[in-house]
This record gives structure tokens, sequence and C-alpha cells, in this order.
């Protein structure tokens, strides 16, 4: 076993070597559960997370999963490190199904910082989701631990370097969480994931863990979509990442697990994760590989409508975290309830933009179905904004429902919108009509540089009507200003009458006041 | 109407006011072209609305501008910072001219 440890964290070196890693993946990881096994008691000394139970792994902890591992799979670099980044992401979840370990090192590649000496290539992979499982020193309890916040999961999971790696990721995060939807996962990869390239992987490794890696509503998107990527097999891995590879190993992983929960781990692993991950990794598997959305990865949820989707995991680049467990838990459900809503997919994003990828993506929100948004995810945000803050649990189950109701409506008036434009796909210029017109609410980088007209707010008639009465006013109370002094008083009147009877009114005084100046000069 | 000078792109522009705001000398491209979609969008957006303001007045002026940014502290007293010294620069070109015009008459 710790031969097995000490190797696979040197091959992890190269993330591009994690992409590599994705396809040997699946056949490793029966191989893997038997080292796991045996390794347990060794690996638990670098990733802490040695999966007892390959199978049952259901925290994609990608880092958390212990070298083990890693060294009977060909994937030296994938799991291995955190900093494998986003390729890596793919490949652990898939054998994440077998073991959470490889999670980590799909985790930000880019922060290939993440110390090697983790060994335990899970640690780099993100452990979005399933980290919280594997940071538990005792692999066994993967599901108690996995609870755990993954901020601590990891460090405890990673062995350490996870967590350093974690508190660097996380500011990485926010930077990245801009451009790259996927940055989010940094909370997954300590090792600051370059969040654009992490993104694809992470998030879906994210999925599994869903996390709290969804700290930020940028990351958080990244981790739903890199979660969805990973588990969707990468299909939109297309992010400018490597982490494509983890998309095509995903696959078989996916359509295989498409029931099972392996690309999504146990609710518990991620509430971050965006709960869409395990719809999208279904539907991701058959778009990812069209839509290679440049942005978030968030897979569409439903396999069959493949069109809507590629629409959607465009959008997602900025899938919020609300996919966290729930969706997990409802995977499977959310391929049925997938198909019902490809639109609800599309989530508005304002903070990761992916403008040269996703032009027409439109922000994915993803909905099972079920909730979208989790506590978690809301507890996220609001860290963001204040980290003393507290919020009652009452107001969190409304927080939620507020934003399913948001994007239920979002999606729908987008849907019909599509439906007027006589398509049947739904794409970001719906969404962001909708929103400027109705909501007032603009988000940059998704327009794909179309010609923006420019609408006058709306104004009513009656206000219409008002400004004409006072226009006249201010004329009449020059003219008679200008004229003489006697029209004072009526003048004065005048400029208060702000009604539209008033109008008549003004006429009228209008005209006696010129009659009256016409009879006094004479 | 042939724009004379080519001078650097609106992207390398929109890149070094992110450095000088603190970002990384080399941003991402992504990054770039959001920041400057922001940047047209708010702009356009001013100009729409201090047109509306100004057609009510009748033609659009810098005051319009002024009262768009009211509520923005920093952005109201940047500008008007920027205007009086712009008005300095007026004068004291203007009283340039007539030296040289006082120092020709004299000679």
């Amino acid at each position: 076993m710790d031969q097995q440890q000490p190797p696979p964290p040197t091959p992890n070196a190269p993330p591009p070597s994690s992409a590599v890693d994705p396809p040997p993946q699946p056949q490793p990881q029966p191989q893997i559960q038997q080292q796991t096994t045996p390794t347990p008691p060794s690996s638990t000394s670098s990733t802490a997370i040695p999966n007892p139970n390959p199978n049952p792994i259901p925290k994609p902890l990608p880092s958390a999963i212990p070298p083990p591992k890693q060294p009977p799979q060909p994937k030296p670099a994938l799991p291995s490190h955190q900093p494998r980044s986003a390729a890596a992401f793919s490949r652990p979840w898939q054998q994440h199904s077998a073991q959470f370990t490889h999670f980590s090192s799909s985790s930000p590649s880019a922060s290939s910082s993440p110390s090697p000496s983790l060994s335990s290539q899970p640690r780099g992979s993100i452990a979005l989701g399933v980290p919280s499982s594997h940071s538990g020193p005792s692999p066994p309890s993967p599901s108690p631990p996995q609870s755990t916040p993954f901020t601590g999961s990891f460090g405890h999971s990673f062995g350490g370097t996870s967590s350093s790696n974690v508190s660097q990721a996380r500011p990485m995060m926010r930077g990245i969480g801009m451009g790259s939807s996927v940055g989010s996962s940094s909370q997954m990869r300590p090792g600051g994931i370059s969040a654009q390239h992490q993104q694809r992987p992470l998030q879906s490794s994210l999925r599994p863990t869903s996390s709290p890696t969804s700290q930020s509503p940028s990351t958080q998107n990244f981790q739903g979509h890199g979660l969805m990527r990973v588990s969707a097999v990468g299909s939109s891995s297309s992010t400018p990442s490597t982490l494509q590879t983890p998309q095509s190993p995903n696959q078989p992983w996916l359509s295989s697990g498409a029931q099972g929960k392996p690309p999504l781990p146990p609710p518990w692993h991620r509430p971050q994760l965006r709960a869409h991950i395990p719809q999208q990794h279904h539907s991701l598997q058959t778009v990812s590989q069209q839509q290679h959305v440049s942005s978030p990865q968030v897979p569409p949820q439903n396999i069959s409508s493949i069109q809507q989707q590629e629409h959607f995991e465009q959008q997602f680049s900025q899938s919020r975290a609300s996919q966290s467990l729930p969706h997990q838990q409802q995977d499977s459900r959310s391929q049925g309830s997938a198909n019902q809503k490809p639109s609800s997919l599309a989530m508005v994003q304002p903070s990761t933009v992916q403008v040269t990828q996703n032009k027409a993506a439109i922000t994915e929100s993803d909905d099972s179905g079920g909730r979208i948004l989790s506590k978690r995810s809301i507890h996220d945000i609001v860290n963001q904004i204040d980290p003393s803050e507290k919020l009652d649990p009452e107001v969190e189950d409304i927080l939620v429902d507020i934003a399913e109701d948001f994007v239920d409506s979002i999606t729908t008036f987008g849907c019909s919108l599509a439906k007027h434009r006589k398509s049947d796909t739904l794409e970001a210029k719906d969404i962001l009509l909708h929103l400027e017109r109705n909501w007032n609410l603009t988000l940059p980088g998704f327009s794909g540089d179309e010609i923006k007209t420019y609408k006058k707010p709306i104004t009513n008639e009656v206000h219409k009507e008002r400004l004409a009465v006072i226009k006249k006013s201010i004329l009449a109370r020059e003219a008679a200003n200008a004229k003489h002094i006697i029209g004072q008083t009526a003048v004065n009147t005048k400029g208060n009458v702000g009604k539209a009877a008033a109008n008549i009114w003004v006429l009228q005084m209008l005209k006696y006041e010129k009659y009256h100046e016409a009879l006094f000069f004479f | 109407m042939i724009n004379p000078s080519t001078g650097p792109s609106s992207k390398a522009k929109v890149q070094h006011m992110m450095y000088g705001f603190g970002d990384d000398p080399n941003p991402l491209p992504e990054t770039v072209t959001l920041v400057e979609e922001i940047v047209v969008e708010y702009v356009t957006d001013l100009a729409h609305k201090a047109q509306d303001i100004g057609s009510k007045r009748g033609k659009l002026s810098v005051e319009d501008f002024l009262f768009l940014i009211r509520k923005d502290l920093p952005k109201l007293n940047r500008c008007t910072e920027l205007l009086s010294m712009q008005e300095e620069l007026k004068q004291a070109r203007k009283a340039f001219e007539v030296d040289e015009d006082k120092l020709a008459t004299l000679e």
C-alpha cells in the first residue's frame, strides 16, 4: 500500500497527464477497489480516506481518496494531485464510483502547487462533493465525515496539504470565479485551481461532493459544472482546460452509472455541487460531447433534449450552487425531470462569464424536479457577504424557495420567448431578454456581442399627460411673467396643478390670461 | 470619417486600466472582454439616459451627465474636479495667448 501511494503522487505531477488518466480510469476502477481495501490502512496516511468500499463510495472526494486507488491505476496524475486539476476530476469521479480518491486529484490542476507530497492523489482533485466524506480520517465512515464542511474535510482528507491548498484555492476561486465558473471548485482544490481548467473536471467531481465548495456564487457555478462535467463525461468540458479528457472517461461511466450515483455522491457530499450535476452528467454525456460548452459545464439534464442541453451547458458557466446535494439524490429523478425541463437549466449567472465560449450560454439552473438550491449554497452566499452572519432555518428555507421560484419563472418565460421565436431551443438571448425587460437585470458577457437596442423606460399615459400639463404651465408662467405682473397669482396656481383635470383648467387660464393681457394693453 | 490615430485598441486600454486598478498585468482575454462589455454597456446606458433627460430641457449638456451620477459621490467628485481643471487649463491657455499678443503689439 505504501508503495502504491508514493508512486501515485509522483506521476500525478503533470496535470495533462491526468487528462490521460480518465480513460484508463474506468478500467482501473475495479483494480482500485481491490487496492483500496488493502491500502486503507496505508492510504489513510495520505488521503485519509481509503475507501473501504469502492462501490458505495458516495463521495467523489477526489482528493480525499488516498493514493491506494491511484497506484493501481494508470492514472497516476489524476487523482493524486489536487493540482492535477480538472482533468483529474473526471477520472477521479469515475473511479470514484469505486473510490472517492480520484476526485481530489481532479481538482484544479491549475493549482499544481498542491503539494505533490500529498501522495494522496485524490486529494488534488476536487474534493468537491466527496471531500467531506473522505476528509474524515477514517475511510470506513465516508458518510459521516463527508457531512463535515468541505473545507474542513479537505484539510483532513488531503492530509493537511489540502487544507493549505483549500485556503489558497479559495481566494483563487474568488478571483477566478469571474472568469471561470469552475473555479469554485477551489474549495475542493486546495491548490487554487486554475479555475477555468478545473471547472470542468471540478464540476464533475464537485457533484459528488457537491459540498460546500460552491461557496462563491461564481465558484458555485464552477462546482456544479465541474461535477457535472466529471460525471457528465466531461461533455462540455470544452472549457479551455484540458480537462476534456475526463469527460470521455466519464462517459463510459456515466452511461453505466447513469442510474447509480457514482457521479453523484450522496447528497451530503456536495451540497454545493449543484444538484444538477447528477442530472447534468446524464445529459452531459450526450450533450457534452456535442456542446463542448466552454462555459461552465452545466450539463443539461436531459440526454434526450440534447439541443437544449447544449445551450444549457453553455449557460452553465454559472450554475449556482443550488444544485448541491438535493440534486445528487435526485440524480435518477433528475433524468426524468430533466426531460421535463430542459429550459430550467438556464440559470442566470451574473458572475462567471465565459464570453468566448458560450455566447449563447444561458445560465443554467439545474433542477431535477426537486430542490435546486441547497442550504449549503445559501450559507456560502451569506458568508460572502458577511462571514459572521447567521440565518434562521426558516429564513434559509424561504430563500431556497424564492430562488427556486425565480428559476422556474425565468425558465418558463424564457421558453415561451423561445417558442415565440419559432425555435425549439432555449437560448441565452431568451433569458437575457426576459431579465432585461422584466427584472431590469443585465448580465454582461452573455450576449455574444449582439447589437443592444436601447429602449427607453416605459412610461404611462398618465405620466405623459402630467408632463405635458407641467410644460404648458411653465410656458404660461413664462409668458405671464414676461408680459405683466397682474397674472402672477394665476401663474402660481397654474404651476401647482399637476393633474390631468388641471390640464383643462390651465388651458382655460392661459386663454383668460392672454385675453386679459390683451385687454390690459388696450 | 476616418480615424486619424489608431492608437491602442480598446481592449488594450481596458487591460491597462484593469492593471491600474490592481489586476494582473496580463489578465485573461475573457476577463478583458467581459470588463470591456460592462464598460461599453454602462457608457451606452448613461448616454441614453442623459439623452432622455436632455431632451426635456432642450439639448444634451454636461449637466445631464452630472445629474445621472449624482448618487455616486466618488465619481461625481472626480467629474467635477476634472471639469474644473479643464476650465483652469482653458484660462491658462487663454492667458498665454494674450501674452503673446501683447508682446507682439508691444514690439
